[in-house]
């Protein structure tokens, strides 16, 4: 089930809801986790069993380490861990990408698994192993009680699209947690404008990205690849930190605190900004079991852009099975590289315009690897924007298509800057009767007609996709 | 004064919020649900049924979401709100229709829609029809998106249908093409298409007919476009249906002269009636139909006309369902075939009806009409 959809919202939501509220404190976490499974199965029947076969695997883990005196049985009982955790996840989203790798290789002809990725498997494997790490570390307490363990891994707010919560931040509220009205009415509101970035503006854009990838490279036009590429470079934005909204916003709502994940990325200085700012769930994970582990910026120049490649791959792959997300993780790499080398410090002199617009185009392109899984379109793709096309800068369908889209490009442009928040923040920063009578509207106002609007969009769905059934 | 209580007003923002879930659930748990959506023109999705193996195999979660989606409740009022905001947001091509300067809702055709395959496909079809019967007549109207061109939103693109028609007359003789490009040109400032329906007016079709009599070399009827009458000011056409939006209906006029003379039409060879039109349709949403009884596959008409034994054999879409009447005087019988509708066999139907030089035949198609759907066996 995904959030913008009429049987979530209005099937699943209310019900949950009400039976979670009603319900006697001590019996929430069990309506959690029902709800969640019951949330999961509905998309992925079958694959629920392997989810809850992950959810005790990984319990059982955590209690033998903290039961454990030995630091080298520990350590054994760690590794047991990681392995099952990324056998599933490589046996489940990576075995046809290396069968085909395989074949094409030495021509062999084994044949292909065609599993069905189960969605939402990185992100609470990832979520899992951050718990038996942790727990090795005696950087987490051992959960001793299954149930609040099975919350932690399939609580469906976060499950099929993040944030990648790490246990030892959730690890208290799973116990007890208290959601006061106001973050009640705080995790509404950002429920409603995750939604409605989702639907409003990403479902949109993602209309004229289709628009422009699905006709045919040699009537597109300069003009025309690069206002696909932009379109992506919005969808993907709004649908992902939309997402993420929502997750946090329902989170919320129940007392919990999952971590921010987006931070206007499209506004970073720098790639290593922007990485920052971007999937800060996901990077954060790497940083810490990977990154830092291999030895960080600790050992020395070589050694820490090293890791920075295999930290990039890693993250490239992990968005999917596909030699194009790996190209587009060592095309950050790269990049970020560069930036240690010398163009961290070249930026840092110039106008932050100038990292900006850097940032915008490099991250742009990456888009391009990332949308068009097939590498020689990519690059097709590529050159169109470049100017190596046949169709020339600009045509009449390509203004038609700008004129149609420009006042949401506007509305994406502003969403995806602060300066909306900040007006609300000044605003509301002023005293004075009359100022607070039109906040109190306001603040009604805004989420109930982004609401109504997410609705009617959802309702007359041309175009409604779940973006992330790779990852 | 509750204004600078944060909670009493963050209670009201919650309860506001869940209410408009709670309540638009309960109101889509209670209503009934539809088979069809007029105004959409579709079926919607009906309730899945819950089998074991499509809850394993997940599609029964799929089909749960389409059938909620397609009945949820006020479903037409929320598609409205959308095109609504799509219209806010400054789109001008809402379901593939253009929303045209002077209230002009314009059918969208892409030229990636009709590739030459297409089209060759058409033209062979029609080519082996030209050398059957070679005294045969084509015209092929534009649609309005092709005429109308100065009411088209800044920079939409059409499908060229000027093309199209050059290579009618190349592939079957520019002798047998009737041209009604140039005529309607002429008079685009005035009403000859529709704004919420995709056909052309009476309007329209007499100057379709005005070029037809020079084509033909036969004398015009006493036809004067002051003579129109209005027979309905309430017409919501094709267009109007799918964006389903409020504006300004549509006339439907005819010729007087055409609706005072007794005819005798016989629908599919059972139906009988005396007349072209059929008030009866002014009552519905199709008001189109007050045209001969909306389509039928094959209508014969005894005009009372005295024409010199001259008969007319015509293949048409329902372009040609108001310029019937004005052709009448010219022939005594007209047979009208609407191909969409028959699936016999149009060589021997024709062997049956054009029997003599003193049967015209004539095809009268829009051009896109013509590309998505002429084809006979």
């Amino acid at each position: 089930m995904v959030f913008s959809s009429i049987p979530f919202l209005f099937r699943f939501l209310p019900v949950f809801m009400i039976l979670y509220f009603v319900a006697p404190r001590r019996m929430r976490n069990v309506i959690l986790f029902l709800g969640s499974l019951f949330f999961y199965a509905w998309g992925e029947p079958v694959y629920v069993l392997l989810m809850l076969f992950s959810t005790l695997s990984d319990y059982l883990h955590g209690r033998l380490i903290g039961a454990c005196k030995s630091r080298r049985v520990a350590r054994g009982l760690l590794i047991s861990s990681i392995v099952i955790n990324l056998g599933l996840l490589g046996f489940f989203k990576y075995s046809d990408f290396l069968i085909g790798t395989v074949n094409r290789l030495l021509g062999s002809s084994i044949p292909l698994l065609k599993l069905p990725l189960p969605i939402g498997i990185s992100f609470y494997t990832f979520q899992t192993m951050s718990y038996t790490i942790d727990c090795y570390r005696g950087e987490a307490k051992i959960q001793k009680n299954i149930l609040d363990f099975g919350v932690f891994v399939t609580m469906f707010p976060q499950l099929i699209a993040g944030p990648i919560v790490k246990y030892r931040d959730v690890q208290d509220q799973l116990r007890q947690r208290k959601a006061d009205i106001g973050a009640i009415s705080y995790g509404c509101r950002r429920f409603v404008a995750g939604l409605a970035k989702k639907v409003l503006l990403a479902n949109n854009l993602g209309l004229l990205w289709t628009e422009i990838s699905g006709g045919n490279l040699e009537n597109t036009t300069v003009l025309g690849a690069w206002l696909g590429v932009l379109a992506y470079a919005f969808q993907i934005y709004f649908d992902f930190s939309g997402y993420s909204d929502m997750a946090i916003g329902l989170g919320a709502i129940m007392g919990f605190h999952f971590p921010e994940n987006f931070n206007y990325p499209y506004m970073a200085k720098s790639i290593t900004d922007f990485w920052r700012r971007w999937h800060i769930s996901l990077s954060g994970w790497f940083r810490e079991y990977v990154y830092v582990p291999l030895g960080g910026n600790r050992r020395g120049l070589p050694r820490q852009l090293l890791n920075i490649l295999i930290v990039w791959m890693l993250t490239g792959i992990w968005h999917g099975a596909g030699w194009n997300f790996l190209l587009w993780g060592l095309w950050f790499a790269l990049w970020l590289i560069l930036e240690k080398l010398v163009l961290g410090r070249m930026f840092k002199a110039l106008p932050s315009l100038v990292g900006r617009l850097y940032t915008w185009l490099i991250v742009l392109v990456s888009w391009v690897f990332f949308a068009i899984e097939n590498g020689p379109g990519a690059l097709r793709y590529l050159s169109v924007m470049f100017g190596q096309g046949t169709a020339g800068l600009y045509d009449s369908p390509t203004l038609f298509i700008l004129l149609e889209y420009r006042v949401l490009l506007i509305f994406a442009a502003i969403a995806a800057t602060p300066l909306g928040h900040r007006l609300t923040e000044s605003f509301f920063a002023v005293t004075g009767t009359g100022v607070t009578v039109v906040r109190r509207v306001l603040e009604k106002l805004v989420p109930a007609l982004l609401l109504l609007a997410s609705i009617a969009y959802i309702v007359e769905a041309s175009y409604n996709p779940f973006l992330y059934f790779r990852f | 004064m509750k204004l600078e209580n944060e909670k009493f007003h963050q209670g009201m923002t919650v309860a506001m919020l869940a209410l408009m879930l709670l309540v638009l659930a309960a109101a889509d748990m209670v209503k009934a649900d539809r088979l069809f959506s007029e105004t959409e023109n579709r079926i919607l999705a009906q309730k899945p049924e819950l089998r074991l193996e499509n809850i394993i195999s997940g599609s029964y979660g799929e089909e749960y979401e389409n059938y909620a989606t397609d009945q949820f409740v006020s479903r037409d009022r929320w598609v409205a709100l959308k095109t609504r905001m799509d219209i806010l947001l400054q789109k001008k091509l809402i379901k593939g229709v253009y929303l045209g300067r002077d209230n002009y809702l314009i059918e969208q055709h892409l030229p990636g829609n009709y590739d030459q395959g297409k089209v060759n496909k058409r033209l062979d079809q029609l080519l082996g029809l030209t050398e059957q019967y070679p005294g045969i007549k084509v015209m092929l109207v534009p649609t309005s998106d092709n005429i109308l061109e100065d009411k088209l939103p800044p920079h939409a693109v059409s499908f060229d249908q000027r093309g199209l028609l050059d290579q009618v007359k190349e592939k079957i003789g520019e002798e047998h093409v009737i041209d009604v490009f140039p005529i309607l040109e002429e008079h685009r400032e005035e009403e000859i298409y529709y704004r919420t329906d995709h056909h052309w007016t009476t309007l329209g079709a007499y100057y379709g007919y005005r070029h037809w009599t020079e084509a033909m070399n036969y004398p015009p009827r006493n036809f004067d476009p002051q003579d129109l009458v209005t027979v309905s000011d309430s017409f919501l056409g094709t267009l109007h249906s799918r964006l389903n939006l409020p504006m300004e209906a549509d006339k439907i006029q005819i010729f007087p002269r055409t609706a005072s003379r007794r005819i005798k039409a016989v629908y599919d060879f059972a139906k009988e009636t005396t007349s072209y039109y059929e008030p009866s349709y002014l009552e519905t949403k199709n008001q189109y139909g007050y045209f001969l009884d909306d389509n039928h596959a094959f209508i014969e008409i005894d005009t009372a006309y005295v024409a010199k034994d001259r008969e007319l054999f015509l293949i048409k879409d329902s372009y040609a369902n108001s310029l019937i009447p004005i052709l009448a005087p010219h022939y005594e019988k007209i047979y009208v075939l609407d191909l969409r509708y028959y699936n016999g066999s149009l060589f021997s139907l024709m062997e049956k009806y054009v029997t003599s030089e003193k049967v015209d035949v004539l095809v009268v198609y829009n051009c896109i009409h013509f590309l998505e759907e002429f084809s006979y066996r």
